[in-house]
Order: structure tokens, then C-alpha cells, then sequence
């Protein structure tokens, strides 16, 4: 990534100036995003709070972007937490902020989940302990409810689009069917659907 | 390499690989390597390490941590790390080097596009999967929990570590309470 610090604006093609319009992201910032990221992280909420970090605070990907990003992410092979630090370091900063991006979300977590493992045997034993964990998993729930509302409601209104979106939520969250064929039949179907009205 | 460190490597890199869909889907996959292949650990020791992983915050597959750490020690833990999240994330980085490269491409902007209502449904989707698997005791409390938390950040910018250890102490003292 040194290289690209290097160049001249004069010998950078245009498309990649206007990709990375922004000043360019330390690596520090990504990976330090994420640790935050990873932190708050309960209840499989790890999207709704990258949407809160970096679409909303950072502005290092716009809504779509972001979108893409969640999807792809829970596609490809890869714990999603770490696929979307991956994608967003990536965009920002290339391979060196993918693993930056991917560190952040890592190794806090890491060393986290070691402290628990320690002490989970000792706490386990109190039903407090139960509790609290259920309440802040709730939490983790309220988080992506709040950030699917602003994206469902940012996104292009079109009838087409809500109908999509309902049956991927309805086919893997009320009718529980794996994520990927689901993906694999609604998101062909979604993207020419948007290639025609485009027309 | 010690030969206990390669098995890790062995059992956890090609999980990686095969994990479509995020950890949740290979998790009954490591509960048959540990358990039933390996005879690393009984069913109760798996589960306590389950309960563990899902209990941290981060990705679910750092269980994969876990149960390196438990057999051998926190170089394990290292090894079994690396072994569950480089062979992903280094096809994750191939395959999405493209897509950053066009950036505005028309056909990505389609895709973006047509992918934006698939990945909304799915956000939901998820959040009604894990408030399935919570086990909430007391429903008015749960669901009263989900509407405050989704109020405040919809319209707020509250501070989401003071949110957590706001909601964790008021679940505090409802537990002393009631």
C-alpha cells in the first residue's frame, strides 16, 4: 500500500480517483473501527453496527455499497463479521486494509473469548450471569432491527424491490431455509429485475 | 509442527473453506471432527464450549479458539485461529478484488442494485433468527428490550457501549427486583 502513498495524482487512472474520492484511510482508523465493531458485536449484530461505524459516521461506503457488502459477505465461505471487515477495509484501503479491517474484528474478540473461557465455569454457576447475556443479545437484536429500517427505508421505493426483500426475509427467517440457495435463486432474479427498469 | 497443531490445521482449514453461508453452517461439522472423529471432548464439554463462543462477542467460529486453546494450550489456540479464518478470508479478498476494482461499472451498479432488497431481507432475517434462539424467560421484558434498543438507535446516536452496559444493568436489576 506504500505504492499507492506514493504516486502522483497525475499517474493514477480516473477511475480509481473517483473510487477513492475521500483522503485516503490511515490503516490505524480501519483496524481500530473494527475493533470497536467487534466489541459490540452480541447477538450477531455485527452488521448493524458497521452500517453505525462506517456508512453512517465514517461515510467510507454509501448505502448500496454497504448492501452489496452484507450480501456478498454471507455468501462467500467465512464467518460474516469477518467477510464484511474484509470487504470494507478492502474498499477503502486494498488488501492491506482488508487485513487491518480483519485483525480489528479478530483479535480483541480473541482475546475476549479466552477471558470468558476462563472465567465461564465460575460465572456459569449464577443464573445472573444467564440473564444478563440474554438481555444484551436482545440489544443485539434491537440494533439490526434499527438498521434494517434505515436501509429498507433509504432504499429505492419500488414494489419489485419490497416484494425481493420480503421473500428472502420470510424464506430464511420464518421459513428457515439455507441462506445460500435462497441467495442463489432471488439474487439472479433481483439483479436483472433492476437491469430492466434501468432501461 | 508438533502433530497435534497440524491436526488443528487439518481440521479447521477445510471447514473454512467450505463455510457458504457464515459459521453458523459448519458448526455441527466441528462438533463431529472434536467430538465424534477426534474424541477431543464428550458432548457436555462441546456444548459448554458452544455456550462460551456464543455468548463472546465476535464471530461464532471462534470456538475455533477455544477448542484449540483446549488442546494445546494457547499456541493452539494461534494455530486453530489462522487455520479457521486465512484459507476464507484469502478467497473472500480474490473474489471481491474485481468487484472493488469497477467500482461504477454499470453492471455492478445493477448488481448492487438488485442485491440491496436480497441483503435487507436477510438483515431482518437475522434478527429474527437470533431472538428465536435467545430463549427469552420473560416475553414482555424481551420484546420490550428490542423496541427501546431499535427506537434508540433508529433515532439517536447513543454511544453503543453506554446502550449495552445501560441494557445489562437494567437487566441487573430486574433480576434483583422481580
Amino acid at each position: 500500500m506504500l505504492k499507492e502513498d506514493a504516486v502522483t495524482p497525475s499517474d493514477v487512472p480516473e477511475d480509481f480517483l473517483e473510487s477513492n474520492a475521500l483522503p485516503q484511510v490511515p490503516l490505524w482508523d480501519v483496524f481500530t473501527t473494527f475493533v470497536r465493531v467487534g466489541l459490540t458485536s452480541f447477538g450477531g449484530s455485527t452488521q448493524a453496527w458497521v452500517y453505525r461505524a462506517v456508512v453512517e459516521r465514517r461515510g467510507w461506503l454509501n448505502d448500496e455499497e454497504f448492501l452489496a457488502g452484507t450480501a456478498v459477505s454471507q455468501i462467500l465461505p467465512g464467518a460474516n463479521p469477518v467477510n464484511i471487515s474484509l470487504y470494507v477495509g478492502q474498499k477503502v484501503r486494498g488488501w492491506a486494509g482488508a487485513t487491518a479491517g480483519a485483525l480489528g474484528m479478530v483479535l480483541p474478540a480473541f482475546c475476549v473469548i479466552m477471558i470468558m473461557a476462563m472465567v465461564y465455569r465460575m460465572l456459569a454457576q449464577y443464573p445472573l450471569t444467564h440473564f444478563l447475556l440474554i438481555g444484551v443479545a436482545t440489544a443485539g437484536v434491537g440494533a439490526t432491527l434499527a438498521a434494517g429500517i434505515k436501509v429498507a427505508t433509504r432504499m429505492e421505493r419500488h414494489w419489485v424491490r419490497y416484494l425481493v426483500g420480503f421473500a428472502a426475509f420470510v424464506a430464511v427467517g420464518i421459513m428457515h431455509w439455507p441462506m445460500v440457495p435462497v441467495v442463489s435463486v432471488l439474487a439472479p432474479v433481483s439483479v436483472l429485475l433492476a437491469l430492466r427498469r434501468a432501461k | 509442527m508438533d502433530s497435534r497443531l497440524w491436526t488443528l490445521v487439518l481440521v479447521f482449514a477445510p471447514l473454512s473453506v467450505m463455510s457458504f453461508g457464515g459459521g453458523q453452517v459448519i458448526v455441527s461439522d466441528i462438533q463431529l471432527q472434536t467430538v465424534v472423529v477426534h474424541h477431543w471432548f464428550s458432548n457436555q464439554q462441546f456444548s459448554d464450549l458452544f455456550a462460551i463462543s456464543r455468548a463472546a462477542p465476535g464471530p461464532s467460529t471462534l470456538i475455533a479458539s477455544l477448542i484449540g486453546w483446549q488442546i494445546n494450550g494457547y499456541l493452539g489456540a494461534i494455530v486453530a485461529t489462522l487455520a479457521m479464518y486465512v484459507p476464507s478470508s484469502t478467497i473472500f479478498v480474490l473474489a471481491t478484488t474485481m468487484w472493488h476494482k469497477h467500482h461504477g461499472s454499470p453492471w455492478r451498479l445493477a448488481i448492487e442494485r438488485g442485491l440491496a432488497p436480497v441483503a435487507v431481507g436477510l438483515i431482518f432475517a437475522s434478527g429474527v433468527t437470533v431472538l428465536e434462539a435467545i430463549h427469552m424467560s420473560n416475553l414482555i421484558l424481551g420484546i420490550g428490550t428490542v423496541a427501546v434498543t431499535t427506537v434508540l438507535l433508529y433515532f439517536t446516536k447513543i454511544n453503543p457501549y453506554l446502550l449495552l452496559f445501560s441494557v445489562a444493568l437494567f437487566y441487573a436489576a430486574v433480576f434483583y427486583l422481580l
